[in-house]
């Protein structure tokens, strides 16, 4: 008993005193992973985790260019066959090879709609994809229904998992074991906790595009999961972690000051607009949405409100989209000019509500106080996300509606993620009822255009419409931003919020 | 306690259970907001997975038959599926539950350790130096809002000091062998001194701010039973009988002002079964308190339908004990 006390004595000592850590890597994440299937991730945050674990055909690094990892090359020799030829001696982390038959399963265990007896909107994620066919143990061969541009764009989602290992543990049993061919294998999962992976030995190097080519340069990574801002970051500058995500715009000075850690940003994916009732009176006249555009100042928010984290844009896409179009004028501040705009279009006084959630409702306050200005009458209405997204989904449901503070994201980088389901006709997140049928056969015409140069005309097109429609307030992409300790290296931060730690080092 | 007395108890859950079912699912119907929204996000996602979807969670089904074959199923232990975990919602809440529960014991047993004897002493001897000093801290800690007392406790002894973790429930030592799923006792079964060492110093802080505000009022219930107490008839023919001062406190004193104090505590042993996020969320522990606030937001509604029994059951069990112990400790309460 009095040995135990004396020991428990010394650990606790040992514990306030900070252990010199064996090479290894913690990132304090703000949510926790609700699976580790990858065939059914649900949520971004847990994709982020499991690409440590998992490898796909193809990935991105940290500059959004997608490049071979388990593929080795592939090529098209037709408009709907896509040619894959897999790398040799890539094994699982149990130690089996993979093959061209776990490709096809793990393609077509996505595309079958359902995992573990629950819908797997993933499905959509392989668009056309009608099967795959395994040539010889290193080929594979996607066939397509119809063409379709986008299958480079996103494959990077779709990892790679064993066969053999899903048929022995069960749909359910990938929710909580691993098999992957990634850098790292899991240790153990605290759930709520953290979840803490190590080195995997027999590691085939990760893609040659991505250097220095080998296994894992750390022999431990650890997520952790911290929700709370103020605890990430004291982690952060107390040297608990080495990574944090979603620094808030508030820490940033303390991160930069502190001398042990530095802030890193990136432009993100998130495109955030004021999406415009395009069906309901005034704003069905263009002049009326033009106005609006006029009468925000979005330097000035960005500056004041967002640190100064965030791209202005004058149109739906982030500058490192496919086929950005870097020449839209941009909608100046000019509340002179909105004024005008309302009084030509019959539209003066104009009342109006902005709604928002509480996260936006800084932001949304400061929109509608510039908005005054132009002699709008703009209020702000704060609302739950899960309430107030299906509403300005519905026709019926927002047609008292005016304007919606929201933003989309695009992942992928491909205008078709975020234009289609948000500016075409029908499309399932349309809160602003624009519908213009020219705009309509673009993006359609996109779909399935294989010529690069061509798709890029069609949507640069595309994004001149919509410009000149305005049917949203065009606002900024905001960026994302970490903090990452000054002892961590061979790491930049993503835009698709990515934490790829196949090259990652500390001192 | 007879046999009847048992049967009417058990009476009783069953009504509350099913009471509390009926409430929570019509808060859930009257509720608006779409669970399939919140759970695709912006993912590139079809009509035809929408509604493929929406059918699997049954949400496409009548409200009667939705909430009878909820009711079917829970009768016979099946909570349903949580398709945000894409695991069953018993599993998900069981896995959560070890560290309410080591969170409760431990915030529980601080606060139990400082209240009731800071009332006892303060209620003896009022109005002396002791007593003015726990009425004002009872006073701070019914005050201070958790969040933070949190902070606050968090940038003392984890920032400044570095003397506590930030965050969390466990070091990155292997853990001991999975027993009770309770670190400190498993740490202890496995003879892993540095594992429960580093659970301990994990759940430190956490169980501090929980302690604290429960603490202040234990003390303050404590010390006017004993007040009350010292006034009755009793005690003064006790005292004119002879009888020695201790024996006195701890024969009558002691045993009829810890009777509020019981029901208090039951009550709050109730309140942080059911997890507190705000705590949760500062100190990152993984449990029940986030998990559902979460649940709810997200549109999660097997899983908030289940806790919310939880929680109910939790209550009931806590009541059943707390009667019995005051039973235990004045005959004339027994029924």
């Amino acid at each position: 008993m009095r040995r135990m006390l004396v020991v428990c004595a010394l650990a606790l000592f040992a514990g306030g005193v900070s252990l010199v850590r064996a090479s290894e890597i913690r990132v304090g994440f703000t949510q926790d992973a609700l699976t580790l299937d990858p065939g059914n991730p649900g949520v971004r945050d847990t994709e982020t985790i499991i690409r440590n674990m998992y490898d796909g055909l193809l990935t991105r690094d940290s500059a959004m260019r997608v490049v071979p990892e388990i593929a080795q090359s592939w090529t098209q020799p037709s408009p709907t066959v896509y040619e894959f030829k897999l790398r040799d001696g890539v094994t699982f982390h149990d130690g089996t090879p993979l093959t061209a038959a776990d490709v096809k399963f793990s393609m077509e265990r996505v595309l079958s709609g359902k995992i573990g007896g629950q819908t797997n909107p993933r499905k959509d994620l392989l668009g056309t994809l009608d099967h795959v066919e395994v040539v010889d143990p290193l080929t594979v061969r996607f066939v397509m229904k119809a063409p379709w541009p986008l299958l480079p764009a996103m494959l990077p989602f779709q990892e790679i998992v064993s066969e053999a290992f899903v048929k022995k543990v069960g749909d359910d049993g990938m929710v909580s074991a691993e098999n992957g061919a990634g850098p790292f294998r899991l240790v153990e999962w605290r759930r709520g906790d953290s979840i803490i992976m190590e080195r995997a030995p027999g590691y085939y190097g990760g893609s040659p595009d991505i250097l220095p080519v080998g296994p894992a340069r750390v022999d431990r990574v650890i997520f952790k999961v911290m929700p709370d801002n103020a605890a990430r970051v004291s982690a952060l500058l107390a040297g608990d972690v080495d990574i944090i995500n979603a620094l808030p715009v508030s820490a940033m000075k303390r991160v930069e000051d502190s001398g042990t850690a530095r802030v890193a940003t990136v432009n993100g994916t998130r495109t955030a607009f004021l999406a415009i009732n395009n069906a309901k009176s005034p704003y069905a006249d263009k002049r009326v949405r033009q106005a609006l555009n006029h009468a925000v100042d979005r330097k000035l928010i960005i500056q004041r409100l967002l640190g100064g984290n965030a791209t202005p844009l004058n149109g739906v896409l982030s500058p490192d989209a496919f086929g950005f179009d870097a020449d839209l004028p941009e909608y100046g501040y000019d509340p002179a000019k909105a004024k005008a705009l309302l009084q030509e279009a019959g539209a003066a006084p104009l009342k109006l509500t902005i709604d928002c959630d509480g996260a936006s409702k800084d932001i949304a306050e400061a929109i509608a106080a510039m908005m005054q200005r132009a002699g709008i009458e703009a209020k702000v209405q704060l609302w739950e996300t899960a309430v107030i997204v299906p509403i300005w989904r519905d026709a019926a449901k927002r047609a008292d509606h005016d304007l919606f503070l929201t933003s989309w994201g695009n992942a992928s980088l491909d205008p078709s993620d975020i234009v289609m389901p948000t500016l075409r006709s029908g499309g399932r997140a349309n809160s602003a009822a624009y519908a213009n049928p020219e705009v309509d056969k673009l993006l359609d015409a996109a779909e399935t255009e294989i010529d690069r140069d061509k798709r890029k005309g069609l949507y640069v097109k595309a994004q001149e419409l919509i410009h000149e429609d305005a049917p949203w307030v065009f606002l900024w992409l905001p960026k994302d931003v970490y903090g990452v300790s000054k002892r961590l290296h061979g790491w930049q931060p993503s835009a698709d919020g990515k934490i790829n730690l196949h090259r990652a080092f500390v001192d | 306690m007879t046999v009847q007395r048992l049967v009417e108890k058990l009476g009783h859950l069953l009504v509350v259970l099913f009471g509390t079912s009926v409430l929570t699912f019509a808060m859930t119907l009257a509720t608006p907001g779409d669970p399939v929204t919140v759970m695709l996000g912006d993912q590139r996602a079809s009509p035809e997975q929408i509604a493929s979807l929406r059918h699997d969670m049954g949400l496409d089904l009548p409200v009667i038959s939705r909430f009878g074959a909820f009711l079917w199923h829970a009768v016979h232990g099946d909570f349903g599926r949580s398709f945000f975990h894409r695991r069953p919602v018993l599993d998900v809440i069981l896995e959560r539950l070890p560290a309410t529960i080591e969170l409760t014991v431990a915030a529980t047993l601080i606060a139990l350790a400082i209240g009731i004897p800071l009332g006892l002493f303060a209620g003896i001897r009022r109005n002396g130096v002791v007593d003015r000093l726990a009425s004002l801290g009872s006073l701070v800690g019914v005050s201070v809002p958790g969040f933070w007392l949190a902070l606050l406790l968090m940038l003392a002894f984890s920032v400044s000091l570095h003397l506590l973790p930030v965050s969390g429930r466990t070091g990155y030592g292997g853990e001991p062998p999975a027993v009770t799923h309770l670190l400190l006792v498993d740490s202890l079964i496995a003879g892993r001194p540095d594992a429960f060492v580093e659970a301990l110093r994990h759940l430190a802080l956490p169980a501090l701010t929980l302690a604290l505000p429960m603490a202040a009022v234990l003390m303050r219930v404590t010390r006017g039973a004993v007040i009350e107490v010292m006034k009755a008839d009793y005690v003064t023919f006790a005292e004119a009988k002879g009888l020695s001062r201790p024996r006195i406190l701890g024969l009558h004193v002691l045993k009829n002002a810890l009777a509020p104090a019981i029901n208090v505590a039951a009550i709050e042993i109730g309140v942080l079964l059911g997890g507190n996020m705000i705590v949760e969320t500062i100190f990152g522990w993984p449990g029940l308190g986030r998990l559902v606030v979460e649940a709810i937001f997200s549109r999660n509604y097997p899983l908030v339908q289940a806790a919310v029994l939880l929680y109910a059951v939790t209550f009931v069990i806590l009541n059943f004990i707390a009667d019995a112990l005051q039973g235990a400790l004045n005959p004339r309460l027994r029924a």
